[in-house]
Parts: C-alpha cells; structure tokens; sequence
C-alpha cells in the first residue's frame, strides 16, 4: 500500500514523502485530483456568483451614493460611512442591535440551561417534553411571529386577559405598540422561539458531565450551587461558548421577527442593523447607504465570531 | 443517562420535589403550546367569537374559514410552491455540496486549504451583507419573477454550511477503502458515487433535514426574489395574506393553522431527526 499512500489522511507532510520514497509519481493522483476539481467546478461557480462576488460588491456599493436606477453609481469614498456617524437612526438601530444580541443571548441561555438541569436525570415523559419546547424551530418566523402579534393585541390578545382576569389589569400594555416596550416585546417572541434549540445543545452537554466528579464533590459537602458552580459550569464550558457564538450570530442577523411584528416600528423602536439595512436600500433605493449599513454588520458578525473562537480555543489550551 | 444535580440529593428526591419538577415541566409545555391551540381554535370560530373570549371554544365548528383560506386565499398555491422549493433546492445542496465536499475532504485536492476558508466565509457573514448586489446578480441572469429566482439563489446560499459538514464528513470516512477501490480498477466516478458517498449517509440525513427546514422557512430569498404572487411560498405568502385579511381575524386564524399543522405533523412523527439535524446545523 506504500504507492498509494497519497491519501494524506492525517499528516500532510508525511504522505508526500513516502509516496517519494516509494518511487515517484503515482498516476492515479493527478486523475482523482482532476475529479476533484472538476467535481468543484459547479458549486464552486454558484458561490462565487451569488455569494462571493455579491460580498465584494456590497463592499464597493458602500462607496457609492447609487440610487438603483442610475446608470452611472457615482463613487463617493467613505461618505456613507461618515454619514452614519451624525444619523441617529443608525444609532438607534446599532444601539437596539446590542440590547437585542446582549440580552437574548444571556436570557435564552439562561432558561435553556434551566430547563435542561430539569431534565437531566431523564424523567418520564422527557421526549414529550422536548419535542414540545422545540417546536417553534420548525416553524416559519412569520408565523411566529403573528402567532405573537395576536398574544400580544391589546383587545383580544391572550396575554392582557389573562392579566385583566387575574386583577393585573395594570400590567395589561400595548405591547408591541409602545416604543418604550416594543422592542423588549419581539425579543421575548424571539427567545421564545430560539429556546428549543439551546435547550437540545445543553442537554446533550449534560449527558456527558462526570458523575463522578458530582459526586466526589457531593461527598466533600458541596451543595447544590457550588457543585453546580464549580462542577458542573466548567464541564459545560464548550457547549456554553458554542451557543453562546451561535446566539450572537443569529441576533446579529435578527430580521424575519422584527419585520413581521413591528417592521422597525413604532416610532423606529424596534429598527435593527439587518431591518434598517433592508429598509434603506429597498425600501428607499439608497443602495450605497444601505450597503454600507450591511458592511458595518457583515463586520461586527465576522469580529464577533472570531473573537468567540478565539477565546474557545484559548480556553481549550487551558484545559490541555 | 441517570445524572443530574438534584436527584441524588435526599431532600430533593422526596415526593415534593417531583412534583415541583413536572409542574414547572408543565408549565413551560404549556407555555410553548397554548399560542398554538388557541389559534388553532380561533380558525374555527367568527370574528365576533374570537373577540368576545379568547378562551372559549368554538360553538360551531366553521371550517369554511379553512377551506376559504385554501382557495380564496391562495394557500394551496402557497403550499405547493413551498413544496417545489423544497423539492428542488434540498436535492440540489445535497448533491452539490456532497461534490465539493468530497473534492475537499477525501481528495484534498491541492489549493484545498485556500478554497475551504472562501466557503467558511459564507457561513460566518451574514446574508444581509450580500443581498443587495445579489439583487442584481439574480435580476440579470433574468431569473427575477419566476421560481428559478429563489430556487437558485436558495441553491447557492445553503452550499457554504453543506460543503462544510459534508467535507467534515468526508474527511472523517477511512480513505484506504477509496484507494482499494480503486486498485480493483473502480472508476473515481465509481468510488465517489457507490463506494464514499453511501457510507456519508449519516452525513446527508442530517444536511437534508436541515436544509429542509431553511428551505420551508426561508424568508428573505422569497421576499426580494419571489415578489409574485404566483411563486410566493407559504412564508411570504402568509404574510401578504395577513396584509390582505387583516379584518378578518378568523381567516387569519386558519392562515396560522394551515401553514403550522401539516409541518408540526411531519415534525412530531419525524422529530429525532428533526432534532438532530438541526442541532447539527446550529453547531456548525
């Protein structure tokens, strides 16, 4: 088997070397090699085409004030960047992006990770369970998110009936409505229906938490917090930074709730990046604006993903 | 599997604390169910019921809302498109990315280093940062307004997550068995196509379940590409017909109903895989 050793399968320096020794060049490679490539050639193509060339494009319409229509995109530099700096609904989108990203994420986790300590010891009825806390993933968002606009409606939503019938009358808003709760509204849709998922991910995390371990803590008197604290936390720590990229990205790329519920509304309460991009180019036809608007969060999601793996594998250098 | 925090704690094992358990337990379930039910049941109900209480059942079963919404409202149309979307792109990105998956992770084609991080970028940036120039990239290859404009672009965004967990796949198959197929004269179309890519099938199972699900979801592709009303699928279809309705809360009812139960079926007889694919998808 020396001859055809130019599977590479593991070390890469290795395999040239031996297929050396064993006397040269084996024909078969440039075939499987042109295969490969011709196996490339169509997906490789559709990539580059709507995704790839796209990318570099939103990068050079950034820098032009076009319109859409006009023949000629007129190039203006850094403009549109210099603009967002005095719009303030680019800082008011830009600012409700990172309530949006901060506090989903920490809440979505939060309750998942409960609900999966709940679930742990696998009681009965467990698949039930999870079959039912993850149902929203399969649905489309429009539907969630209408399923919400009705629980939410002032005059015959669930949610004030049930407020008003148990006396919390008070409690009843306008939710969706008001600008200064709008936004905190769809997001609770929004980890209403990310929850299932995350809560999956930290179950099978769990399962393969040390009993061991548990228990030696539990036999030098540890208690319920600290054994989870200090146990069972730093055993969770990859599942809790995959979800953790996983959350930031998806909020980063939070759309299809807002747009169905309030479309950025009321009074731009509830505008992302991702809403405010959209509604800028094709709402308005500022194609540069709005591609600057898509560079900004193409760039915060690449530095957030970076940033996260970066500090995964630091940590997984830690443990080694 | 028995595990847990609390269980082996002796006052915590008590009658009293399962019962604490399960009520939570409930309660969440009850939770993400009630929406569901409640809408489920206002389709059946007249706009007058509907905002009287919400709580009641309905008195007279109407199921002409639901039969309207199938044929006024467009639904079965809604359905179908849906239906070829997903027909049509699932197979594609199954096919294209097991391809280049292959081409990456089991030939390691030399430049396979550089190649890989382009499709990485694609999961990493968000499809907000390409859709305007996509716009016009779909516009002039003529495919606006008709099902290959959401069919295509469909294709190509759901290749960067699927070329990575097929390569994934790939690279983790024993390459020996594609090179004793080959010694015993096996063409390389033979060894990818009945000797690899059989044993990936874990591999496609979880990517087709996947991209099923984003198909039947996608949103953005259908609302700039798809602006018809011929070729609209459910999930921007639902949201015109809402538009369209607005006054009518029972029809708007039997919208939700129609576009959530068949789906919610095929999860509840399906939904190990469901599951798994699309954790699979998240962990990406």
């Amino acid at each position: 088997m020396t001859t055809v050793d130019h599977t590479r399968a593991t070390a890469g320096a290795i395999a040239p070397a031996k297929a050396r020794a064993a006397g040269g060049r084996d024909p078969s490679v440039g075939q499987s090699y042109r295969f490969g490539y011709a196996l490339l050639a169509v997906p490789f193509l559709l990539y580059a085409y709507f995704i790839l060339y796209p990318l570099l494009q939103t990068i050079y319409f950034a820098l032009t004030s076009w319109d859409g229509a006009k023949p000629v995109k007129e190039f203006v530099g850094a403009d549109n960047f210099i603009r967002m700096l005095t719009d303030p609904l680019f800082w008011g989108a830009f600012g409700h992006t990172l309530v949006w990203v901060v506090l989903g994420t920490i809440v979505t986790m939060v309750l998942a990770l409960g609900l999966a300590l709940l679930v742990w010891n696998s009681p009965r009825g467990f698949l039930f369970f999870r079959t039912i806390y993850f149902m929203p993933q399969i649905l489309p968002a429009v539907v969630v998110g209408f399923v919400w606009v009705w629980m939410y409606n002032p005059l015959f939503g669930i949610i004030n009936r049930s407020l008003k019938s148990v006396g919390l009358g008070a409690l009843a808003l306008n939710w969706i409505g008001d600008p200064d709760i709008a936004l905190y509204a769809v997001l609770a849709a929004s980890i209403w229906a990310h929850i299932g998922l995350i809560f999956v991910i930290f179950v099978a995390a769990l399962q393969n938490v040390d009993n061991e371990l548990l228990d030696a803590a539990r036999i030098d008197g540890a208690n319920v917090w600290q054994r989870f604290i200090y146990v069972v936390i730093p055993q969770l720590s990859n599942a809790i930074t995959l979800v953790t990229v996983l959350l930031l990205v998806n909020g980063l790329q939070g759309f299809d709730h807002v747009w169905v519920m309030t479309r950025g509304g009321p009074n731009e309460s509830t505008q992302l990046l991702a809403t405010y991009a959209y509604q800028k180019a094709f709402m308005e036809n500022q194609i540069g604006y709005g591609s600057a608007l898509s560079v900004i969060l193409a760039l915060i999601a690449l530095a957030v993903s970076v940033l996260t793996v970066n500090a995964r594998e630091r940590a997984a250098a830690g443990q080694a | 599997m028995s595990g847990g925090l609390f269980t082996r704690q002796p006052y915590l094992s008590t009658a009293a604390a399962r019962t604490l358990q399960y009520i939570v337990l409930i309660l969440c379930a009850i939770l993400f169910v009630l929406p569901f039910i409640w809408i489920w049941s206002s389709a059946l109900k007249t706009s007058n019921e509907i905002m009287r209480d919400p709580f009641a059942l309905p008195t007279a079963f109407r199921w002409e809302n639901l039969v309207q919404a199938w044929t006024v409202g467009r639904f079965g149309s809604y359905i179908g498109n849906s239906m070829l979307y997903c027909a049509t792109i699932v197979p594609a990105v199954l096919v294209l990315s097991s391809c280049a998956g292959y081409a990456l992770g089991s030939l390691k084609i030399p430049g396979e280093k550089f190649i890989f991080p382009i499709f990485l970028l694609g999961i990493m940036v968000p499809i907000q940062a390409i859709m305007i120039p996509q716009y016009y990239q779909v516009r002039d290859l003529g495919l606006l307004g008709n099902h290959g404009g959401v069919i295509v672009p469909g294709i190509a965004v759901g290749l960067a997550f699927g070329i990575f967990l097929m390569r994934a796949f790939f690279r983790g198959l024993p390459q020996e068995i594609a090179q004793a197929a080959r010694l015993d004269g096996a063409s390389e179309w033979q060894v990818f196509w009945l000797v690899m890519l059989p044993m990936a099938r874990s591999g496609l199972l979880t990517l087709g379940v996947f991209q099923f699900m984003i198909s039947w979801n996608m949103f953005l592709i259908p609302l700039l590409y798809g602006q018809i009303e011929a070729i609209r699928p459910i999930s921007t279809g639902i949201m015109f017909f809402f538009g369209r309705y607005s006054v009518d809360r029972g029809m708007i009812a039997a919208g939700v109903t129609l576009s959530s139960v068949p789906i919610i079926v095929v999860y509840v007889f399906f939904q190990r895989y469901f599951i798994n694919g699309l954790t699979a998808g998240a962990l990406k």
